[in-house]
């Protein structure tokens, strides 16, 4: 399953790096953090290192799948 | 007020005027795990630190009621408003302070908790009766800690700080179960990050919580402002409320802040600064925190942030310089989010702390400075943890840096294979890969699948080992090779498991005496003892196992003592010793309850128990041990208790009548240990149960084939065999075999009483009646002493009760004795209890006449010529009168007493 994590400020490099197994984008004043998330227990964990790195998720949501169409 | 003062190291009981009674409670180690004395201590005051007096007034109104609830984000001020709460004497009574960690286990945690308790006089009471189910903390455990609280004359205050990530693991479950038992004498304070799995809305719904949230807990422009203050920096108004408004009132927030405008040459341009930049909060302000330290200082953040506890010399370590000692101090004097610990559960003096937030950014940026750097500085920790005799933190972080040789040497190195297959650091060896070419980690992936019930994967462990293994191979390598084999041996019933132990009892000659005074002699001898037992070699077991109790004195040796305790309380069932037997499975219960830690066994205490009652004919006890011997028992479970376990429970479901059970369970035992090597007694025990149950069938000619030959030096057998001859009718050949029965040593009382019973039933019934009192009279002194009355409900019958009614003063000398055996008075004396009760009337009794055939209210209405309301009426009489509040039991009442 693919998860979007809507992020609070920009992310400093050295603190996205946390979490390497999303990507990365800036918007203005948030970050978004999307990817593949393992299963329901991979999502709660990555819910915990947002907060104890002090991060502020203000929306998650999940993602279509991805396909080749979306890709090219 | 006992507040465990956080600068002193806590080598006393603060709680010096216990009520006696568990004296010994202050030298058995509470749990397997060291308590680190830290965890109890309420965490100091920051250096600069605003007291918020509305909160904690709050926090004092809270714990007027059940539970308390302070949860926020990081940083948000939970832990500090804790603190101030609890060091200002708001309450006049104990405190009761645990910090929680994210990696505890129930078993963990509740032996944190339980000594936080102890700390303020709280005492368990090993003695509260109640079912268990499972291991560790069970229904049982957490039942008698209500009741400990309930038990005191004034509530306690239990603060649980950082109760995050504890969710999982039935620890909430645990505390709300407690809260709900403790008859109000509880008052639990929870600081978490995240709401805890507890039925909060019920808390709310009954008005029995009071939760300061994160809403609560942001900082007010007043009190960022005083912040400031306390930090030095004056700054106006308007910058206060910038910085308010920019941190979202986040205490963290403004207090990381303050460190960065301290550095800043305009405070008030930094803020400037920091509400233009879009940086997330923590993110901004940690790094500019971390880049206002000299190099020096960032790097020894960064290295020594990789673990939990920072120790100045493994800082230095790290580094490789010498500055972390007056670094650190520096740091922790400016409140840079580092807290000094001093001295208390760590040998080496002072050490300190990060802040979970901190901590976690710094790991962030290390990763990203440094890659790959952090895998190398673990490992760096570990060799250094383990030089500094920190074995669990040692193997932490080795397993953690994926360094898996050097944490299975470390297994190895410190004797504590043993500890690996009771559970310990099990979870950190589960990423290890299974198929590394090194004997270490093969013995550790052995004891590790021990720990887990995997005969199987352990034997294949083990065969891996021995590929690497020679006789020239390090001493300790080889004694962990040997401790292993003697714990799955003993698992399994392997008939080498003596020669194990022995070679794990040499081996331990070969190794250093400092490492030998240790768990591992404990658990060595307790195989050396247990190897006897299942040989049936009574003396020498119990010589073997007492010297394994008096090894126990050493720490994390909880799980061996009550395994030698269980053992010895087999050997004295063996021995007919009940009274001793019971005392020993007490004992051995009562040490697995006070270790709230995983691990001890506790089947074969249970079953010993089960055994007792039984001779004595109690089986409603009998049957509940047995239950809980079968609920706790991890398998697969050692023979030795797997077979104790069949026989007694055959023995209960033959009392029941229930022979086709019986002989099932003892089926279903010698299927299930078919592969496992039972000694000779072990399988003569089996074939007298099955014995005994094709008796109790009425099936003589089953019961004396199912015997076999006579195993040497059983007189249990000799006794089984007259009575199934006796059965089939060939009388002379049983007396022959039982005037052969000595008194010597080797038979026990419960024996013996069988045999002068069987002679005495013999001689009642070929007419000697002298005789037959004669045998009587001595199988009654036998077992007098020990109550043994299953052999007199077994073999009583209506000779037994003539005999006894002939000679009333027998009967009374002998008033132990079970009525089922002794005969009782007629059934309607004994069984209903006269209850006095008002007479019903006729109209009453029509009523229930009619009701009895199953009558509607309606129906009877319309027998009796009265209104349904009438009939109710009266049946509400009628239940009144007969103490009863059903139809049917009102129909079943009145025909016991003879009304219908």
């Amino acid at each position: 399953m693919r998860y979007e994590f809507r992020v609070a400020g920009d992310v400093s490099e050295p603190v996205g790096g946390a979490f390497p197994e999303l990507d990365r984008a800036r918007v203005p004043d948030q970050t978004l953090f999307f990817g593949t998330v393992t299963d329901e227990a991979h999502l709660y964990q990555v819910l915990m290192r947002f907060q104890s790195l002090g991060l502020h998720v203000l929306e998650m949501r999940q993602l279509p799948q991805e396909t080749r169409q979306e890709e090219s | 007020m006992i507040i465990t003062n956080p600068l002193v190291p806590l080598m006393h009981d603060p709680v010096a005027s216990d009520p006696p009674g568990l004296p010994e409670d202050r030298n058995v180690p509470l749990t397997g795990e060291p308590l680190l004395e830290v965890r109890f201590a309420v965490p100091a005051a920051p250096k600069a630190f605003v007291r918020r007096p509305a909160l904690a007034a709050r926090v004092t109104e809270g714990v007027r009621g059940p539970l308390t609830l302070v949860s926020g984000a990081a940083g948000a001020g939970k832990t500090a408003l804790m603190g101030d709460w609890a060091r200002s004497g708001s309450v006049p009574r104990a405190i009761a302070w645990v910090t929680a960690e994210p990696r505890d286990t129930p078993e963990l945690f509740w032996a944190h908790a339980l000594e936080a308790l102890r700390r303020t006089g709280v005492r368990l009471r090993p003695e509260v009766p109640a079912p268990a189910r499972g291991h560790g903390v069970d229904g049982s455990f957490l039942t008698r800690v209500a009741a400990a609280l309930a038990a005191r004359a004034e509530p306690t205050v239990l603060v649980v700080d950082q109760f995050d990530g504890l969710a999982a693991g039935g620890i909430a479950d645990g505390l709300h179960f407690v809260l709900a038992h403790a008859n109000g004498r509880l008052r639990l304070v929870l600081t978490s990050r995240t709401d805890p799995l507890m039925p909060l809305h019920r808390y709310r719904a009954s008005g029995d919580i009071t939760e300061i949230r994160n809403a609560d807990l942001v900082f007010t422009a007043a009190e960022a402002g005083e912040l400031l203050r306390v930090h030095g920096l004056d700054v106006s108004p308007a910058c206060v409320e910038l910085l308010v408004q920019r941190t979202g009132g986040w205490a963290a927030g403004v207090r990381l802040c303050a460190l960065a405008m301290q550095r800043s040459h305009d405070p008030e341009a930094f803020v400037r600064e920091f509400d233009a930049d879009r940086t997330a909060v923590a993110d901004y302000l940690i790094a500019e925190v971390l880049n206002a330290q000299p190099p020096a200082t960032q790097d020894l953040l960064l290295r020594s942030c990789v673990t939990d506890r920072v120790l100045p010399d493994l800082a230095d370590a790290l580094t490789g310089r010498q500055d972390a000692g007056w670094t650190l101090a520096r740091l922790a004097g400016a409140n840079a989010f580092l807290e000094r610990i001093d001295g208390a559960g760590c040998s080496g003096g002072a050490w300190y702390r990060f802040h979970p937030l901190f901590a976690e950014v710094l790991r962030a940026h290390l990763r990203y400075q440094h890659p790959g750097l952090e895998p190398r500085l673990r490992g760096r920790a570990a060799r250094w943890l383990a030089e500094a005799g920190h074995v669990d933190d040692a193997v932490a972080q080795a397993a953690a840096a994926g360094d898996w040789l050097f944490a299975a040497a470390s297994v190895i190195d410190d004797l504590a294979i043993a500890r690996v297959a009771d559970g310990w650091q099990t979870s950190a060896f589960a990423r290890m890969p299974a198929d590394l070419p090194d004997a270490a980690c093969a013995l550790v992936t052995a004891a590790c699948r021990l720990a887990a019930g995997d005969i199987d994967g352990c034997a294949a462990g083990l065969r891996r080992a021995d590929a690497g293994l020679t006789d020239s191979a390090d001493p300790r390598l080889l004694l962990g090779r040997a401790v292993l084999g003697m714990l799955v041996g003993r698992r399994t019933g392997d008939p080498a498991v003596g020669d194990q132990a022995a070679r794990a009892e040499d081996l331990l000659r070969r190794v250093p005496q400092r490492l030998r005074e240790q768990h591992v002699t404990a658990v060595v001898s307790v195989g050396l003892g247990a190897a006897e037992l299942a040989a049936g070699h009574l003396d020498p077991a119990e010589a073997g196992l007492q010297a394994a109790v008096a090894a126990c004195g050493c720490p994390y040796a909880e799980a061996p003592l009550c395994d030698a305790l269980g053992c010895l309380a087999l050997v004295e069932l063996l021995r007919g010793r009940l009274r001793e037997a019971e005392a020993r499975a007490s004992e051995a219960l009562a040490k697995a309850r006070r270790s709230a830690v995983r691990g001890p066994p506790t089947g074969l205490g249970h079953v010993v128990l089960a055994a007792v009652a039984a001779e004595r004919d109690d089986l409603e006890t009998a049957r509940a041990e047995l239950g809980t011997a079968h609920a706790s028992a991890r398998p697969p479970v050692e023979p030795l208790v797997a077979v104790q376990a069949a026989v007694v429970g055959a023995r209960l479901a033959t009392a029941a009548g229930d022979w086709e059970e019986a002989l099932a369970l003892l089926h279903g035992a010698e299927l299930s240990l078919r592969t496992a090597f039972l000694s000779d007694w072990e399988v003569d025990e089996l074939a007298i149960a099955k014995s005994v149950a094709h008796l109790a069938q009425g099936d003589a000619d089953a019961a004396l084939a199912v015997l076999g030959p006579a195993p040497a030096g059983r007189p249990e057998h000799t006794v089984a065999e007259a009575r199934a001859l006796l059965a089939v009718g060939s009388g002379e050949r049983a007396l022959a075999l039982l005037a052969g029965l000595g008194d010597d040593r080797s038979s026990t009382a419960a024996c013996l009483a069988e045999a002068r019973l069987l002679q005495a039933e013999a001689a009642a019934a070929s007419g000697s009646p002298c005789e037959a009192e004669r045998r009587l009279r001595q199988a009654l002194e036998l077992a007098r002493p020990e109550r043994l009355r299953r052999v007199f409900v077994e073999h009583g019958g209506p000779w037994l009760r003539q005999f006894l009614r002939q000679d009333p003063q027998l009967a009374r000398a002998h008033a132990w004795l079970p009525e089922r055996a002794v005969g009782s008075p007629p059934l309607g004396a004994r069984e209903r209890t006269p209850t006095p009760i008002t007479p019903l009337s006729d109209r009453e009794r029509d009523v229930l006449v009619q009701a009895a055939q199953l009558s509607s209210n309606e129906e009877i209405a319309a027998a009796l010529y009265v209104s349904a309301n009438t009939v109710k009426t009266h049946l509400t009489s009628i239940y009144r009168k007969l103490g009863v509040s059903r139809r049917r039991d009102a129909v079943r009442k009145a025909r016991d007493l003879g009304i219908l």
